[in-house]
């Protein structure tokens, strides 16, 4: 369901995050209390209008969230087998809505400025000990290795698919959560030999950047350039 | 050529599990390239995994720009960049722009300046349109240019590379060869591919977790390749 960030640029990747996000909990608010199908369906049409600014690319990416009509479309079924289909389509209208405009912002903000808009939020985990930095290295890397993962098990399936003929399905899901685990513990390793999640940054206590020590030689390993 | 080592292994022991990976092993780098030669398990990526701290001896000591990895495992990442064979396992963000202004930001710059020395990086290279494409969309030998700018635009002193060019066609090995040859750092490379470190200053055989040979390209590369091809014809199952 997470989408990639589109490069192209268009008048919402220009909107800070921040604004993007707060628009979107708004939105959520305010279309809870709505009740009537045909004003929700207008909301629905401005939301689909922010894929259309997107040109392309943007129907593209809407293609790529037909998983979502499948839900909606269990959603319906169910209130319209328990409850009344009047009740399923308000809610399926309003989930359709608040999705198509949370992957809308997916698409048009790039992580870090996500990430920046995310701290002041984030911060209450620093309380318990969570470092702010850490939780939103964390979003990064789910974000950043979605794909990876998914190309993972595409590969999977296609070598099981090229030794057996068929379909590898459940039998794949244990091969797959290894590769992800040594997948992680290679990620590790390159996180750590870049500085950790936790750097000594400069300017920090005790944590000046500079090699400690045999300070003179080092210095005269420059006149190696 | 500088006459101080940059790295100083001093009868280094090195065990993984029950399995010992070097024995007293001891050498000095000082060379601008040094290549690391030897068959698959002969202790190649350890060794450099040694000299960025990701490892640290049992016995022995390891010392870098001056310094003991032990004692100084968090500041060596700043002065020592690893470049992988896996660019997938290395990058950690989902757009370029971000990938190569981690270095930065990671070592104190502040966002806009990261940013713009990111920005600056890509454009010396003459990509300067790929800062907002996602990396998932790159090709390898560009996933492997994004690998090595996010490695060097912090001015690592030493760069360590993983035969990062493994998987890449001759143009882009031969691209990336030109890199190294450029590059500020002292560049400690391992690879299978003789032919991109005939030009190297120094050339290390590793057999085993011992120093088979060590020399120049000339001296060492005829004798490994005549031993490569010894132990190809006599290669059983028990070999492997």
């Amino acid at each position: 369901m997470i989408g990639l960030y589109l490069e192209k640029r268009s008048p919402l990747h220009l909107v800070p995050a921040g604004w993007k996000l707060l628009a979107l909990a708004l939105a959520s608010l305010v279309l809870f209390p709505l009740r009537d199908p045909i004003v929700l369906l207008a909301c629905l049409a401005v939301s689909l209008s922010g894929y259309a600014l997107l040109g392309r690319q943007g129907l593209a990416a809407l293609r790529a969230l037909r998983a979502l009509a499948l839900i909606l479309a269990f959603v319906l079924g169910l209130h319209a087998v328990l409850g009344s289909f009047q009740t399923g389509l308000l809610v399926a209208l309003r989930l359709a809505t608040l999705f198509l405009l949370a992957s809308l912002i997916t698409l048009t903000t790039r992580m870090d400025d996500m990430i920046d808009a995310l701290r002041p939020v984030l911060r209450p985990a620093t309380w318990v000990g969570l470092s702010e930095r850490r939780l939103a290295l964390a979003i990064a890397l789910v974000i950043r290795f979605t794909p990876v993962i998914v190309d993972m098990g595409s590969r999977l399936q296609e070598a099981h698919r090229a030794r057996s003929g068929r379909k590898g399905h459940v039998k794949l899901v244990a091969p797959l959560c290894l590769q992800a685990l040594n997948a992680a513990d290679h990620v590790a390793e390159a996180l750590a030999a870049r500085g950790g999640a936790a750097p000594e940054l400069a300017g920090e206590p005790g944590g000046t950047g500079r090699l400690e020590g045999r300070e003179g030689d080092a210095d005269q390993m420059d006149t190696n350039r | 050529m500088s006459d101080t080592p940059y790295a100083i292994l001093k009868s280094v022991t090195l065990k993984r599990g029950a399995f010992s990976v070097f024995n007293d092993l001891s050498l000095d780098l000082r060379e601008r390239r040094v290549a690391l030669v030897g068959l698959n398990g002969s202790g190649k990526s350890s060794f450099l995994r040694l000299l960025n701290g990701l490892l640290v001896p049992d016995e022995g000591n390891v010392e870098v720009l001056g310094v003991d990895t032990r004692k100084a495992a968090r500041q060596l990442p700043r002065h020592v960049g690893m470049v992988f064979q896996n660019p997938d396992h290395q990058m950690i963000f989902p757009t370029v722009r971000e990938e190569i202004a981690f270095a930065p930001r990671q070592f104190g710059a502040s966002k806009a300046d990261a940013e713009a020395a990111a920005l600056a990086c890509l454009a010396e290279h003459g990509c300067a349109d790929w800062a907002d494409r996602p990396v998932a969309l790159l090709s390898e030998g560009q996933k492997q240019l994004v690998c090595l700018l996010a490695t060097t635009i912090s001015g690592p002193r030493l760069l360590l590379c993983d035969e990062p060019f493994a998987g890449l066609d001759l143009a882009l090995r031969l691209h990336f060869g030109a890199f190294l040859a450029r590059a500020k750092a002292s560049v400690l490379l391992v690879s299978h591919d003789l032919e991109m470190i005939e030009t190297f200053d120094r050339v290390i055989w590793f057999d085993g977790g011992k120093v088979r040979g060590d020399g120049t390209p000339a001296d060492v590369l005829p004798a490994y390749r005549d031993f490569a091809r010894a132990r190809a014809g006599s290669l059983t199952a028990l070999a492997l």
